[in-house]
């Protein structure tokens, strides 16, 4: 692999000057799994974007909605999807000590929760030195609704994102 | 002739193993997962019976589910008497009528979760599915009757 950094008037006179190159750009066979990888920065299609926010944790379970009504939903219509990706950053100093559990549940027709509570997925603390990225996979998939819990006995932010994947088929 | 593609806006770089090109997926489709079934079950009633009530044995709980890799029963229990379940399965012709009598089992055992619990069972527990019915019978063996919430999503993907 090499690489080289040019500017944008470089780059245009390639283009212009190579444009067989660019030709063979569009049939060029690539990997499935890079396509995957780029896909929700481009349009999300069967990787979905189910909630993305800050969330202030403090000695509470709270959702990642800041919420502490058990009640409550993180994400919801999550059915179609096989499995859910929590990545996130905590804001300070500290080291991150973020304990975290995540609890799903399925609905009727009306939306309606089939009965009372939730059923616990897993829970686990996030231990990292400060200002570094963590990222929890969530493989039990296909519940409609997910609530997923933060406490941290050190109050701090949290910057987070919780996409989603499906399967596809190829046409 | 090397192949190179503009990375990060201002950087050219090489096609290769570690660096692919960003692509969009296409000819592909998001596959949905379909909700096929929500019932409750009244399992104060004896006997076996499927999760829709019925006692025929040839009746079955879901049909024409062969587009589905595997179906998922969550279930909510308000009870927890013990109870056994049975996951049965079979194929059918083109009519739509079964290739023979009776069902394949997939699955049976004591139902999991105790009272006001969430549970789950993949249907078929590992491997692919792709059966066009599918028969699920629970009964209560003892203690007292309670009511199971249901719901069957079949997935495709």
């Amino acid at each position: 692999m090499s690489a080289e950094r040019i500017t944008r008037r470089e780059m245009l006179k390639r283009l212009i000057v190579a444009p067989i190159g660019a030709a063979v750009l569009t049939t060029l066979e690539v990997r499935q799994a890079s396509a995957a990888t780029m896909q929700p920065y481009y349009d999300p299609y069967f990787v979905a974007v189910l909630w993305e926010g800050r969330t202030r944790c403090d000695s509470l379970w709270r959702s990642l909605k800041g919420d502490v009504a058990p009640i409550l939903p993180a994400v919801q219509g999550a059915t179609p999807y096989d499995r859910l990706y929590w990545t996130g950053y905590a804001l300070g100093s500290a080291p991150v000590n973020v304990a975290m559990r995540v609890w799903a549940r399925a609905v009727d027709h009306n939306g309606v929760p089939l009965g009372n509570g939730w059923r616990p997925i897993g829970q686990a603390t996030i231990q990292t030195p400060p200002q570094r990225w963590f990222r929890v996979e969530i493989p039990e998939g296909h519940w409609d609704e997910y609530r997923l819990e933060v406490r941290s006995a050190t109050p701090r932010l949290v910057y987070s994102r919780v996409i989603a994947s499906q399967g596809y088929w190829k046409e | 002739m090397p192949v190179r593609f503009l990375r990060n806006a201002s950087e050219l770089a090489d096609v290769s193993m570690e660096s692919p090109l960003p692509v969009q997926v296409a000819n592909a489709k998001p596959v949905p997962a379909d909700t096929l079934l929500v019932a409750t079950t009244n399992m104060f009633l004896s006997g076996e019976r499927d999760l829709l009530g019925s006692t025929s044995t040839e009746l079955p709980t879901l049909d024409a589910c062969g587009q589905y890799r595997k179906l998922i029963w969550f279930y909510f229990r308000d009870g927890a008497a013990p109870t056994n379940y049975r996951v049965l399965a079979r194929a059918t012709d083109h009519n739509g009528a079964p290739l023979g009598t009776g069902w394949q089992e997939l699955a049976t055992g004591t139902l999991p979760g105790g009272a006001n619990s969430w549970n789950r069972i993949d249907i078929p527990a590992s491997g692919d599915g792709y059966y066009d019915q599918y028969r699920i019978v629970v009964e209560r063996t003892s203690g007292s009757g309670y009511s199971l919430i249901n719901k069957i999503v079949g997935v495709r993907g």
